[in-house]
């Protein structure tokens, strides 16, 4: 129990100081927040109304700070005015899209990991376990913009099923499973042919050292078929640390799917993200940041008492390292 | 505790059992690492002796006779000729110069940084590795792109502006500098995380306790015996980094924020993509070349770790 405090106060603080950086990073070189709130050339009835809805901007930092979190929390998400759209309409209509990116990438990411990992263990250092290791690596080095401009180039511009730069928009899979398929399909493929590589390889090692556990070798004694003790009792021993990497790399598949939206389509929180950049929009930006350091802190966390509870002896040596 | 710290320590001392083939693959080095060592000697040369070998043009001017027209590969131009007539060869060189001086500078500055870090967090413990940790934490959970091109935006504002800090302007805040700086940062918490873990595990030795009782005191100890055994683990960190700095700085071009001239691989890469269908060798070639630089990288990281016996999970 004490360690649940202590995992979840160091999940508080983490949190607060990330949300901070984020917070201070868009003021870098601003001399006016208001300003970059209400759009370049405005008049003043807009800036007044952008100071009256938001009266704290010209406070220090951690003042504007404590006000925006406090708002963020009641689920005010602040007002875009360049978008003219409040910044939480913004995510209802933007963030399916790159949830689903980064859905499906897991998905794609896990069915690769699993045949591969788990074969290329049982058949370690044969011809298997040595080509899909070369493979493997090869995918691991292929960073995902490679991967993206080959499916780009490959698949996207023969054929005509798959739309690319811009050219799809949301589809939800409850709407039309097979429009969604074809929106989905090349930005997940990009993404998760790069991470099936690391979690083919994570989950080999791990799998290779299982198989010489002795309860292994007490399965094959009692005579359980080898898929069997492949794919049920050493894949659950074996598991525990795809299902790790897999909640550790949210952030990463997130910023992964973001890129990707440019090169396939399916506008999701990019685009977004990109304007707002340009036009430094304060709060849509915060909230992209907050949002997605939200995911990626809880993720840890998850993974941290998720040791607890599986097994006692890991979570003192995960402190460790 | 001391338990824990062993069985810490052996699964980070034995990935894998000793087999046949690992103890061949150590007295021959795979035809990878040679391929890879070669592939980035060669290009670390060409890059920067560029400017002064006849057969590299110039990345930034179109070629007589050639402007206005994209050329396929050929005897002319190996790699092609973009769309303004330019060299894309050239331009391959000229981006590797500018994606590697930003990789290997920004994992250059994050080791150093991230290094000391660590090793203070691993030695001294207690509050100390309290806070460096929660410092890490905080940087390991920024989204890394995103917090990047946020970054690299703003500092373009803040390099055009009249602001000063101390007496001194901005407008040295070239692109090139913004992303070294924003990447040297984000390199600084994984780089920190592994170094702790390592001088856990260093610190817990025999030869670190003999030192002690030997009367070394903890500068000493730190210098003599933690730092140099930290070395081999940080050297298979710092080769698979700016492996994905190389990758990172690709995705950063392709937001738009990467370095536009010389133009890194990724700004070449993301500048020609819409004309990838009249023009194919104004993408692929980059990627090529991003893709074997990278892979490259993970080879000899890859060797190096193999060679100490660091846990890949690590990295």
């Amino acid at each position: 129990m004490r360690y649940v405090a202590q995992r979840f106060a160091q999940f508080v603080v983490v949190f607060v100081v990330v949300t901070f950086i984020v917070l201070a990073s868009t003021r870098i070189g601003s001399t006016d927040p208001v300003q970059d709130l209400a759009g370049g050339q405005v008049d003043g009835a807009r800036r007044a109304q952008v100071l009256e809805d938001y009266p704290y901007l010209d406070m220090p930092l951690p003042i504007q700070y404590g006000y925006w979190i406090t708002d963020l929390v009641k689920g005010d998400w602040g007002y875009s005015y360049y978008q003219s759209q409040s910044v939480m309409d913004m995510f209802k209509q933007r963030a399916p899209a790159t949830f689903f990116i980064v859905f499906w990438s897991i998905v794609m990411g896990l069915l690769i990991a699993l045949p591969v990992g788990v074969y290329s263990a049982y058949r370690r250092d044969r011809l298997f376990d040595r080509a899909s290791s070369l493979t493997t690596f090869g995918f691991i080095s292929m960073p995902s913009l490679v991967v993206s401009v080959a499916l780009l180039y490959l698949v996207a511009a023969r054929y005509d099923m798959f739309p690319t730069v811009g050219g799809s928009d949301y589809v939800a899979p409850w709407d039309n499973p097979y429009e969604h398929f074809k929106n989905f399909f090349l930005p997940s493929l990009a993404i998760g042919i790069g991470i099936g590589g690391v979690w083919s390889r994570l989950l080999r090692a791990d799998m290779a050292l299982t198989l010489q556990s002795d309860f292994v070798t007490l399965a094959k004694a009692k005579g359980l078929s080898p898929g069997r003790i492949l794919w049920i009792h050493a894949l659950r021993a074996s598991i525990l640390s795809l299902i790790t990497s897999v909640a550790l790399q949210l952030g990463s598949l997130i910023s992964g799917a973001i890129i990707a939206e440019q090169f396939f389509g399916p506008r999701g929180l990019g685009d977004r993200l990109v304007f707002a950049i340009q036009q430094n929009d304060l709060l849509t930006l915060q909230a992209i940041g907050v949002v997605i350091v939200a995911v990626v802190v809880v993720a840890n966390l998850a993974v941290d008492l998720m040791y607890a509870v599986v097994d006692p002896r890991i979570r003192a040596a995960r402190a460790l390292s | 505790m001391s338990t824990v710290t062993a069985d810490d320590a052996t699964r980070a001392a034995a990935p894998e059992p000793v087999t046949e083939t690992r103890t061949r693959r150590r007295r021959i080095p795979g035809i990878g690492v040679v391929f890879g060592a070669t592939w980035l000697l060669a290009l670390i040369v060409l890059a920067f002796t560029a400017d002064y070998l006849p057969f590299i043009r110039f990345y930034d001017r179109p070629v007589r006779g050639a402007a206005a027209a994209a050329f396929g590969p050929g005897n002319d131009f190996w790699f092609g000729s973009d769309s303004l007539g330019r060299d894309v060869f050239a331009r391959c060189i000229y981006g590797a110069k500018t994606s590697l001086t930003i990789s290997v500078a920004s994992i250059l500055v994050g080791t150093i940084v991230g290094g000391t870090l660590g090793v203070i967090a691993g030695y001294y413990r207690g509050w100390v590795d309290r806070v460096i940790s929660i410092f890490t934490d905080a940087l390991l959970a920024l989204p890394a792109i995103i917090i990047a091109s946020l970054l690299v935006g703003r500092f373009d504002v803040l390099a055009a502006s009249d602001a000063d800090f101390l007496g001194f302007g901005f407008s040295w805040l070239t692109r090139t500098w913004s992303v070294t700086i924003v990447f040297s940062l984000l390199s600084i918490a994984p780089v920190a995380r592994i170094v702790r873990a390592q001088t856990l595990s260093i610190s817990q030795r025999e030869y670190v306790l003999a030192a002690r009782s030997l009367g070394a005191g903890t500068r000493r100890v730190l210098v003599r015996e933690i730092v140099p055994n930290v070395i081999p683990a940080l050297t298979a960190v710092i080769f698979t980094g700016i492996a994905i700095l190389l990758a990172a700085e690709g995705g950063l071009a392709f937001l738009g924020y990467s370095v536009p001239d010389p133009p890194s691989w990724g700004s070449l890469i993301a500048d020609s993509r819409e004309q990838i269908e009249e023009a194919w060798w104004m993408t692929i070639f980059p990627c090529v070349m991003l893709f074997l630089t990278v892979l490259s990288f993970n080879l000899v990281g890859d060797r190096v770790a193999r060679r100490f016996d660091i846990r890949e999970a690590a990295l």
